[in-house]
């Protein structure tokens, strides 16, 4: 009898480790933590502060890339130099939606969230109102690109603090301009002049493309048609509107992608990374992620700003925030307050996590005061990545609040872009098509 | 104490006796399994039925009742109609293939030598590895301009071939990928199955004067039966369900021409939207079909035993 008791407790055991193992066996998780034990200390402007009581709060995020690991370090540096005793407790999940979604139908969840401003769409009731963050510490509003604070914010109220600007820019290959008698140092300004190179660049002896645009590449798709057309879902009168039915913009867009395709100047192709990569694309159009595979092939490239057509100066971009969620106490709320407020400082010695982030990682500051500074300015790369047009709307694809943005971009473009490509489908009968696709999707939201 | 408790608390004494038995002890055994087979698929499947009458999120927190909408904007939904269609194609393709592709092979390579030994591991070798290497490995291989083959064939004058970016083309490139990765496991279970037939049967079949093909139509097709209908199935039901490979690959392009129901699920619940009802729905429908399917040649199986 106790044999079969102790065989018995033993298969129990099993059963619940096999199960608590499937949750964490995919999990990568990356931990940041220290103490500060201090009673009383100055703030980084040399302001005596009474500390609060120790406080440690959760902070979740995806960023499980190389990136990750300077986060881990500009984390711990928060918790060994923060005079306020808080602790920074970090964790790096590649599944950070599943975490997410199931602790907050648990009633849990993290103080601190960093995730694309999308997030808010689908988990808008679970994020605080921060508009007051400005009031409660010294973060400076004026000091932010408006567009992005207007990106994350919906009627007014703010529901995340800008970290990370993600856009698209244009890439272009300076020893195939070389060859092809273009000036290596100069970029296309104009759609004009991105056709004109990319026919002097095509070479299908060497089978060299001039153009690098990728039916396949979505995000690609939906930043350059935005430079022709503006965008696919705006307000109007109070409701969602889709723009897609006689949108000559796009309609432009997909003809003179077919055009460049039928013509030889373009690969007809779900792939130009490896393209670009392998040094058989003039220009192409893709994230600061392509830096790392172009670096490592040895290309001599260039980067500048997406050329502005007709729909006029753009700085069309996704904004990464820090958001605080409801599982939040006010103690963890002011707590974590006071780490995006150390982010975006810089102290006495003229440190900043967000300039140091901004320049090791390649992405355009969102802080005018950071764009002036020495170091900044001498940076070439994330120099040619800045929009310098401070008032450009910052709207990708549709309207900045619109949540059905995935639906826009993942099933009405490729939908339109498509058939035309395959098919020979007419560009306006295309566009009639996914107005009533794109109507389905506004109508949700109405 | 009345007979009414008294014949209860006799069968609760039977059924601790039983459980305490050599035979009810073997329960505890398979505990676990039963546990897992609960929580991974009998729950989620009697979730997800239920799910596909509502209108439900990702986190579940907007649940809305509606009826059979979700079915009737399935079967008006040209995505959804489009998706069927290609899985039909791709099952079409791929089963026979598979069926009676790796019945042949497996009759050549049955015998066992070192040489079909060596062949029935490369057969096998795709079978251990994932889908995202593989999809991985064959996008570089077949990239319609920096591709090793379209390279090679290219330089052979025989023109750059598109072989992911074609509508015509595209489906029979993923089909091609999905065979080669699982014909091992076929093939291998045809294997054990020809060495288990009796090998009097064969020299019965000589002394009778047939050849290698007459042994194997009469003879080994006809001993394999089961194994065949096993793999008839088992690969019917994989794929009316194939989705990695179009995910590594194509992710159902060129024009929709590769998306295959469970792509198509995957993008209604995670990529485009979260609308786990809808999603739910189409996989539904997919379950309905594939279950009749299974359930059809299951009785054709029996049918045929008796």
């Amino acid at each position: 009898m106790k044999r079969k008791i102790i065989a018995f407790v033993m298969l129990v055991v099993m059963a619940v480790s096999m199960l608590s193992g499937c949750g964490s066996a995919a999990k990568e998780e990356k931990k940041a933590e220290s103490t500060v034990n201090e009673s009383s200390a100055k703030t980084s402007n040399g302001e005596e502060v009474k500390k609060d009581d120790p406080i440690t709060i959760k902070f979740w995020n995806g960023f499980t890339g190389p990136d990750g690991d300077q986060l881990v370090e500009l984390v711990n540096r928060f918790n060994s130099e923060n005079k306020y005793g808080i602790t920074v407790d970090m964790d790096i999940t590649a599944s950070l939606d599943e975490e997410l979604s199931s602790a907050f139908a648990a009633g849990e969840g993290p103080t601190l969230l960093l995730s694309s401003s999308a997030y808010r769409f689908t988990y808008g009731q679970y994020m605080q109102n921060i508009s007051d963050i400005f009031d409660k510490t010294n973060l400076n509003k004026d000091d932010f690109i408006q567009s992005y604070i207007d990106y994350c914010s919906e009627d007014g109220n703010l529901y995340l603090v800008p970290f990370q600007i993600v856009s698209f820019y244009l890439y272009w290959n300076k020893d195939l301009f070389s060859a092809a008698g273009l000036d290596p140092e100069k970029g296309p300004a104009t759609w004009d002049e991105y056709l004109e190179f990319a026919k002097k660049i095509s070479d299908p002896s060497k089978n060299v493309y001039g153009s690098g645009l990728c039916y396949g590449y979505n995000y690609q798709m939906a930043h350059v048609i935005q430079r022709f057309g503006g965008l696919a879902v705006t307000k109007d009168g109070g409701s969602w509107k889709a723009n897609l039915e006689g949108n000559s913009g796009y309609a432009d867009f997909v003809n003179t992608y077919k055009k460049l395709v039928d013509d030889g100047d373009n690969p007809l192709t779900d792939d130009t990374d490896s393209m670009m990569t392998a040094g058989q694309l003039g220009m192409t159009i893709n994230g600061p992620w392509l830096t790392g595979g172009m670096d490592t092939a040895g290309i001599n490239y260039g980067i500048t700003t997406i050329p502005t057509g007709a729909a006029g100066s753009m700085n069309s971009c996704e904004v990464l925030g820090f958001s605080i969620t409801t599982a939040a106490s006010d103690a963890e709320k002011l707590a974590a307050y006071r780490f995006i407020e150390w982010w975006n400082t810089t102290d006495a010695n003229g440190n900043c996590a967000a300039l140091e982030w901004s320049l090791t990682n390649g992405y355009p500051a969102y802080l005018k005061s950071l764009m002036d500074t020495d170091a900044y300015k001498g940076n070439a790369k994330v120099m040619s990545m800045t929009n310098t047009d401070t008032s450009a709307p910052s709207d990708f694809i549709v309207d900045a609040s619109f949540p059905g943005i995935n639906g826009i971009i993942n099933d009405v473009l490729p939908q339109f872009i498509q058939p035309v490509l395959f098919d020979n489908a007419d560009a306006a009968a295309s566009l009639a098509n996914v107005q009533k696709i794109a109507d389905d999707i506004t109508a949700q939201y109405n | 104490m009345d007979s009414k408790t008294t014949r209860k608390d006799n069968m609760f004494i039977r059924i601790c006796r039983y459980f305490r038995s050599a035979e009810g002890s073997a329960y505890y055994f398979i505990l676990p399994s039963i546990l897992l087979l609960l929580i991974f698929n009998v729950i989620p499947l009697f979730v997800s039925s239920s799910m596909s009458f509502f209108d439900a999120n990702m986190t579940l927190d907007k649940v809305n009742y509606v009826g059979i909408d979700n079915f009737v904007k399935a079967f008006s939904d040209s995505r959804f109609l489009n998706s069927l269609k290609v899985t039909f194609i791709f099952t079409a393709i791929e089963v026979p293939v598979q069926v009676f592709g790796a019945m042949i092979i497996a009759a050549l390579i049955a015998k066992n030598n070192i040489t079909n030994k060596f062949f029935r591991a490369i057969y096998f070798l795709p079978v251990i590895c994932s889908a995202t290497s593989i999809g991985i490995m064959w996008k570089m291989i077949l990239h319609s301009n920096v591709g090793f083959l379209t390279y090679a064939l290219s330089s052979m004058g025989l023109g750059r071939i598109n072989f992911f970016n074609n509508t015509h083309l595209t489906i029979f490139v993923v089909t091609f990928i999905s065979i080669w990765r699982s014909f091992g496991i076929s093939a291998i279970v045809y294997v054990t199955a020809i060495q288990n037939v009796n090998a009097s049967l064969y020299e019965a079949a000589k002394m009778d004067g047939a050849g290698n093909l007459r042994q194997f139509i009469n003879v080994t097709v006809p001993s394999i039966r089961p194994t065949f209908w096993y793999i008839l199935m088992t690969r019917l039901a994989g794929s009316l369900q194939i989705f990695d490979i179009v995910f590594m690959t194509t992710g159902g392009g060129p024009n929709y021409t590769t998306e295959s129901t469970v792509s198509y699920v995957y993008s209604r619940a995670f990529s485009s939207e979260a609308s786990m009802g809808y999603a739910s729905t189409m996989s539904m429908i997919l379950f309905v079909i594939i279950m009749t399917v299974t359930v059809l040649l299951y009785r054709r199986m029996n049918a045929e035993e008796r």
